[in-house]
C-alpha cells in the first residue's frame, strides 16, 4: 500500500541516479556469501554447563509431543547435553529454512531431513557423515533394519541416521466392502483388482471407491514396487542420475490406471492434501486412500465406532516385475558447522534415538517403523501390535521388500523439486488437460532439465 | 408513504442477508473455537456449539506460544511505528522547513521509493540480513522498516499546513530549528502522527512474508506466522486451530474499536485532496 | 550589506544545510541500505546462476531473462496474475461500492451495518486464509455444505483447477472489502447533502442520482481505492501460500509466488530477481498509464 501515494511528477530518471548514488555508499557485501566455515567461537555453552544440541524437525501435530517426550527423557537421562528440539513446519519448509541458514553461524547441530533430501544435503557439504561417528564409537550397525539403512548408505557410507520411517499402505473401510459385497478379509492386490473394488463401492452410492491424494511420494512408491528405477545410473545410486525416467513404462501404466478410476469415478480427486484424504476416510466418505504407516493409529482411532479399518499392501498391476516399496521418511543428519563437541553430543541424542526402548516407545506412538530390531521384542511393541494387528500389514510390507537399486530409492539433488512437478503431472492427467504419456513426458523433461542445471552448479 | 416503508423493509432484509455472508466466516471462527473435538469432527458441524466450551483457548496456549507470537508481533511492530514516527518526522521537517541543496531532487527521491515493490528488494535485503548475521532478531524483523516515504509525505502535507505566524514568533524569541522541531511542530503535528503511527503498526502487524523468511526459531516468529503454522495441527482438530485463530484476532478487534476507521478516513482524506 | 554580514548569512545558510541533511540522514540511510542497494543487486543478481544453496556460481548475463521469455511457464503465471487482479480488483471495488451505496444514509441501525461491512479490515492474510482453508474444505467444509441446500454438488474449491484460482480470489475479495469499503463510505459522506436535494426536485430517481451525479463527485476516491488495490493485487503472496501454493497445474502460480518458489525454496537468486524486475516493469508501467489514462476522467474538486 506503501507504493501507492505516486506523484506525477516522480521523475525515473531521479530514483535510478539516486540507485546509483547509494550503491556507491552501501557496497559491502557482495552478492553470495562465504562458504561455511566451522563457528569457532560458536559454542559459548562448552566451558560451563551442558552442550546445547539444536534439533529441527518436521514432525507436526501429535508427533511434535512424542519428540518432545523424547528429548525430555534424554536431556533427564544425563547431565552433561542439553536438546533443544524446534518444529519448522513441513519438510519443504524445513528444507528452506536450513539452506538459508546455510553458511551462516545460526542453524542446527542436528536436523531432520526427509528422504528426498539426501543428495542435496550430501552435495551441500555442510554436514558430518553419519558414517565417522559410527565408526569412531565402533558402533554396531547390524542392529538396524538393512531394509532401512540401505536407502541412506550411498558409495558404502551411511550419511545420515535413518529416525522415522513408514511406507504406504492401503487403507480399506470393511463396512463400505461388505456393503458392496467384497470380502472385507481380502483386501485387494493388484490395479485391477483395486479399480473392481472401488467401482463397486462407488455403485453402492454411500460412497466413493477410492481416493489417493496427489502426492508424488505414491508415484514412486508404484515405481519401486514394480520395480522400475525412478532416475537413471542406478536410481542416481551408481553416479549422480542426469535423467528422469518418470515417463517409462511404469509410470504411464500406473497414472493411467489411477486416471481410468477418477474418469469412471471409482475413485475421485481431492486434491495434494493428504489431509483431506484421510478426512474424507475417516467420515466414511471415500472406501480406499493410500497413507503412510504412520497415521495407521490416527486412521483406527478416528474410525472407532463408525467403521473398522482394514489394511492391505500396496497395490501394483499384474504381473509386474518383483519390487517392493522404498523406505520413505526422514534421517538425521549432523552439521559439520558446528563445533566438535556439539557434534558429538548430537551423536549421543542420536544413539539414545536408535536403543530399542525408545525405539519401541517411538512407534507405538507415532506408528513409524522401529529401526532398531530388537524393539520388536519389547513388550509394549508387541502389546501394541495386538491392539492394532493392522500394523503387521505394514511390516511385512517393509521385510518382504527385497533390496535393489529400484526398492533402495531414487536419489538426486532436486528431488523435492521432482516431486512437485510429477505432482503436476498427475493434476495435468486426472484433470484431463493431457494424457497421461503426454504429461509423464513434460514431467520428465523438465526434472531432467532441473537436474542438468543442478549438476552444473554443484562440484561433485 | 407504504411505498416507502416496502422499500425500507426490502432494503433492511437485503442489507442482513449481505452483513451475514461476511460476517460468516468470523461467526464460524469464533463459534468453532468453543466447540469439542467431537462437535467439530461430525459432518456438517453444528452451527452453533452446544454449550461454551473454553478448553481449546488453553490447549491452543499450550501447544503453540501464540502469547509469545503476540508479543513478538507487539515489539515489532512497536518499534517500527516508532521509528518511523521519528525519521518521517524528522525528515518531513527538512523538506518543509529547511533550506539546502538538491531539496527538491532529494524529495523526488523520497517519493520515488514508494515505487520500488518488495518483489525487487526483497532477495537482496534477505540476502543482507543472513550475511549481517541478523537472522532471527528483532533488528532483522525491524530495521529495514526503519523509514517510510509515505511518512514523510503525509506529515509534509500536514507540515505545511500549519500556521506560518508560529513560527515567525518562534524565530523572534530565538528559537533555532532544533527547539522549534520539538517544542513546536512535534506537539502541533500530533493528529498526524497518530494516524501515521496506527497506519504503520498495522500493515507491520500484518506483514507475511518478511518474518516467514527470517525467523526460525518459535521464539522469534510473529504472530501471522505461528497462525500460519497452526494448519500443521492434528487435521481433526479444527476447533483447536480456530480457537488459536480467534486469540490472534481479538488484539485486531479491539485496534478496530479504538478507532482504525477514523484512520483510514483521515488518510484517504490526504491522498484523494492532493 | 556588509561582508561581514554576507559572511555570517552564508555561514548559517550552510548551518541550515547541514542540519537539513542531518535530519534526512537516518531515513536517507535506511533508503539506501534497503531500497537502492537491493535494487541494484537485483540487477546485478537477476545476471548469475546460483548454486543449490543460493550462493552465485556464474555470470550469465541475460540467460535468465532469455529463459524467461522463451518458457511458456512465466507467460503462464503472468496470465494467472492478471486474471487475478481481474478478478479480485472490480469485484472488490463494485461489492463493496454497492455496500457503502446501500448503507450511506441516515437510517436507523445503518451504524451497525456499516461495522459489520468494515469488519473484514481487522482480517490479516494469516489469519484469513486459515479460516478459508477450512471453509473451502473438499469434504468438510461449510462451503460445499451450504450449496447443497441449493442443490449443487459439492465443489474441491482449491483442488479444482477451474476453481482454485476463483476460490483464492473470494477469500481475498472477503479480505480486502473492509479497507475499501470504508474509503468509499468516507468518499460517500464527503457528497454534500444539497446535491441529492436538488437531485431530487429535478426528478431524478436515486439510481440516476447515484450514477450520474454521485460517482463522478466519487471519482477521486475511486481512483485511489483501484491504484491500491491493483498494486496490493499484483503483490498478493500469503494466502496463495497457505491455501493452494500455486497449485493445483499452476493455475493459481501468480508470479510473486513463482518469484517465492525459485528464490527462496529452490535458492535459484538469479531467475527470481529477473521475474521481479520484469514484474517490476509491469506495474510501474500500469501504474504511469492509469495516471496518465483514467486520471484525466477524474474530477478533482
Amino acid at each position: 500500500m506503501t507504493q501507492s501515494w505516486l506523484n506525477k511528477k516522480t521523475a525515473i530518471g531521479v530514483m535510478l541516479a539516486g540507485a546509483m548514488l547509494a550503491a556507491t555508499a552501501c557496497g559491502s557485501g557482495g552478492a553470495g556469501d562465504a562458504p561455511a566455515a566451522a563457528d569457532k567461537g560458536g559454542s559459548k555453552a562448552s566451558s560451563s554447563g551442558p552442550t546445547k544440541v539444536v534439533f529441527w524437525h518436521a514432525m507436526g501435530g501429535s508427533n511434535t509431543k512424542v519428540v518432545d517426550q523424547l528429548v525430555s527423557d534424554f536431556n533427564a537421562s544425563q547431565d552433561k547435553i542439553k536438546v533443544e528440539a524446534v518444529f519448522q513446519g513441513t519438510y519443504d519448509d524445513l528444507l528452506s529454512k536450513l539452506k538459508a541458514t546455510m553458511g551462516t553461524k545460526e542453524g542446527p547441530s542436528l536436523v531432520q531431513m526427509y528422504e528426498i533430501g539426501t543428495r542435496f544435503m550430501i552435495d551441500s557439504k555442510t554436514t558430518t557423515p553419519m558414517q565417522n561417528f559410527i565408526d569412531q564409537d565402533k558402533y554396531d550397525l547390524s542392529q538396524l533394519e538393512p531394509n532401512i539403512t540401505g536407502y541412506y548408505t550411498i558409495n558404502g557410507k551411511l550419511n545420515s541416521m535413518p529416525f522415522n520411517t513408514s511406507n504406504p499402505i492401503l487403507y480399506y473401510n470393511k463396512d463400505l466392502f461388505k456393503a458392496a459385497g467384497l470380502d472385507p478379509e481380502k483386501p485387494p492386490k493388484t490395479f485391477e483388482e483395486l479399480q473392481k473394488a472401488a467401482d463397486a463401492i462407488t455403485k453402492t452410492g454411500k460412497a466413493t471407491g477410492a481416493n489417493f491424494a496427489i502426492y508424488g511420494w505414491f508415484m514412486e512408491q508404484f515405481f519401486a514396487n514394480q520395480g522400475a528405477e525412478y532416475v537413471n545410473n542406478g536410481n542416481g545410486r551408481t553416479s549422480p542420475a542426469t535423467e528422469s525416467l518418470v515417463n517409462s513404462e511404469a509410470g504411464v501404466k500406473t497414472l493411467t490406471w489411477w486416471k481410468n478410476m477418477v474418469d469412471t469415478k471409482a475413485a475421485n480427486n481431492l486434491g495434494r492434501k493428504t489431509d483431506d484424504s484421510k478426512k474424507a476416510f475417516s467420515a466414511g466418505q471415500v472406501g480406499m486412500i493410500l497413507e503412510s504407516t504412520a497415521s495407521l493409529k490416527g486412521l483406527v482411532d478416528n474410525a472407532q465406532g463408525k467403521f473398522e479399518v482394514g489394511t492391505g499392501f500396496l497395490p501394483k498391476p499384474e504381473g509386474a516385475k518383483e519390487g517392493g516399496v522404498v523406505v520413505g521418511g526422514a534421517s538425521l543428519w549432523i552439521m559439520n558447522n558446528r563445533p566438535t563437541d556439539e557434534q558429538k553430543a548430537a551423536w549421543e541424542f542420536i544413539k539414545f534415538l536408535t536403543s530399542p526402548k525408545e525405539q519401541a516407545y517411538w512407534h507405538i506412538n507415532t506408528g513409524y517403523f522401529p529401526i532398531t530390531k530388537k524393539a520388536y521384542d519389547e513388550q509394549s511393541v508387541k502389546d501394541n501390535l495386538k491392539k492394532f494387528p493392522q500394523f503387521q500389514t505394514a511390516i511385512d510390507q517393509l521385510h518382504q521388500t527385497k533390496l535393489n537399486t529400484a526398492t533402495q530409492g531414487a536419489v538426486m539433488g532436486v528431488f523435492p523439486e521432482a516431486r512437485q512437478i510429477v505432482e503436476g503431472a498427475i493434476e495435468e492427467a486426472l484433470n484431463n488437460k493431457k494424457s497421461p504419456k503426454d504429461a509423464l513426458d513434460g514431467a520428465a523433461k523438465e526434472i531432467t532439465n532441473k537436474i542438468q542445471q543442478y549438476n552444473k552448479t554443484v562440484k561433485q | 408513504m407504504m411505498l416507502r416503508r416496502l422499500n425500507y423493509t426490502v432494503l433492511y432484509i437485503v442489507l442482513a442477508l449481505l452483513a451475514l455472508m461476511v460476517l460468516y466466516p468470523i461467526i464460524f471462527t469464533v463459534f468453532s473455537a468453543f466447540m469439542t473435538e467431537k462437535e467439530v469432527s461430525v459432518f456438517p458441524p453444528p452451527l452453533f456449539p452446544h454449550h461454551l466450551y473454553w478448553g481449546n483457548f488453553a490447549k491452543a496456549v499450550q501447544t503453540i506460544p501464540i502469547l509469545r507470537f503476540l508479543l513478538n508481533s507487539l515489539i515489532v511492530s512497536a518499534a517500527i511505528m516508532a521509528c518511523q514516527a521519528v525519521t518521517s518526522a524528522m525528515a518531513a521537517y527538512a523538506f518543509s522547513f529547511l533550506q539546502f541543496k538538491l531539496k527538491n531532487a532529494m524529495f523526488l527521491l523520497y517519493l520515488s521509493t514508494m515505487m520500488i515493490p518488495w518483489e525487487v528488494t526483497v532477495i537482496p535485503n534477505y540476502l543482507t540480513i543472513k550475511s549481517l548475521g541478523w537472522m532471527d532478531s528483532y533488528q532483522g524483523l525491524i530495521v529495514p522498516f526503519m523509514a517510510g516515504a509515505f511518512g514523510v509525505f503525509l506529515l509534509r502535507q500536514f507540515f505545511l499546513q500549519l500556521p506560518h505566524e508560529l513560527f515567525d514568533a518562534a524565530k523572534i524569541d530565538g528559537c533555532g530549528h532544533l527547539r522549534t522541531f520539538f517544542s513546536i511542530v512535534l506537539p502541533l503535528a500530533r493528529p498526524a502522527l497518530s494516524t501515521l503511527c496506527v497506519y504503520v503498526f498495522l500493515n507491520h502487524w500484518n506483514s507475511y512474508l518478511w518474518p516467514l523468511l527470517i525467523t526460525n526459531k518459535p521464539t522469534m516468529r510473529t504472530v501471522q506466522i505461528g497462525v500460519a503454522m497452526l494448519q500443521h495441527e492434528e487435521v481433526m482438530a479444527w476447533n483447536l486451530i480456530l480457537a488459536g485463530v480467534s486469540l490472534v484476532l481479538l488484539p485486531s478487534f479491539l485496534l478496530l474499536a479504538l478507532g482504525v476507521k477514523q484512520l483510514i478516513q483521515g488518510i484517504t482524506a490526504g491522498a484523494v485532496k492532493g | 550589506m556588509s561582508a561581514q554580514t554576507q559572511a555570517a548569512s552564508r555561514k548559517a545558510q550552510w548551518k541550515e544545510g547541514a542540519l537539513g541533511y542531518l535530519f534526512l540522514a537516518p531515513s536517507l540511510l535506511v533508503f539506501i541500505c534497503f531500497l537502492f542497494y537491493p535494487m541494484l543487486r537485483s540487477i546485478y543478481l537477476s545476471m548469475t546462476l546460483t548454486d543449490p544453496r543460493g550462493r552465485v556460481a556464474d555470470f550469465v548475463g541475460l540467460d535468465n531473462f532469455k529463459d524467461l521469455f522463451s518458457s511458456g511457464q512465466f507467460f503462464t503465471n503472468l496470465k494467472v496474475t492478471l486474471l487475478f487482479v481481474l478478478l479480485t480488483v472490480p469485484t472488490t471495488i463494485i461489492w463493496s461500492l454497492v455496500l457503502a451505496a446501500l448503507t450511506h444514509n441516515k437510517l436507523r441501525g445503518m451504524k451497525a451495518f456499516q461495522f459489520v461491512f468494515s469488519l473484514p479490515i481487522v482480517i490479516s492474510v494469516g489469519t484469513g486464509s486459515i479460516i478459508w482453508s477450512l471453509l473451502f474444505h473438499p469434504t468438510a467444509g461449510m462451503l460445499n455444505y451450504f450449496i447443497g441446500f441449493i442443490g449443487i454438488s459439492p465443489i474441491s474449491w482449491l483442488a479444482d483447477p477451474n476453481w482454485a484460482l476463483v476460490s483464492v480470489s473470494l477469500m481475498t475479495v472477503w479480505m480486502n472489502m473492509g479497507f475499501v469499503y470504508i474509503v468509499l463510505l468516507s468518499g460517500l459522506q464527503g457528497v454534500p447533502d444539497d446535491l441529492y436535494e436538488s437531485a431530487k426536485i429535478d426528478g431524478s430517481g436515486p439510481v440516476r442520482t447515484f450514477l450520474q451525479i454521485v460517482l463522478p463527485l466519487l471519482s477521486p476516491t475511486l481512483f485511489f481505492v483501484l491504484i491500491v488495490s491493483v498494486i496490493g493485487a499484483f503483490q498478493a503472496f500469503g494466502q496463495i501460500h497457505i491455501l493452494t501454493k500455486g497449485g493445483p497445474m499452476d493455475t493459481t502460480n501468480v508470479v510473486v509466488y513463482s518469484i517465492y518458489q525459485d528464490a527462496f525454496i529452490n535458492f535459484r537468486f538469479g531467475i527470481g530477481s529477473a521475474q521481479a524486475l520484469v514484474l517490476f516493469a509491469i506495474i510501474l508501467a500500469l501504474t504511469v498509464f492509469q495516471f496518465k489514462v483514467l486520471e484525466k476522467k477524474v474530477h478533482y474538486q
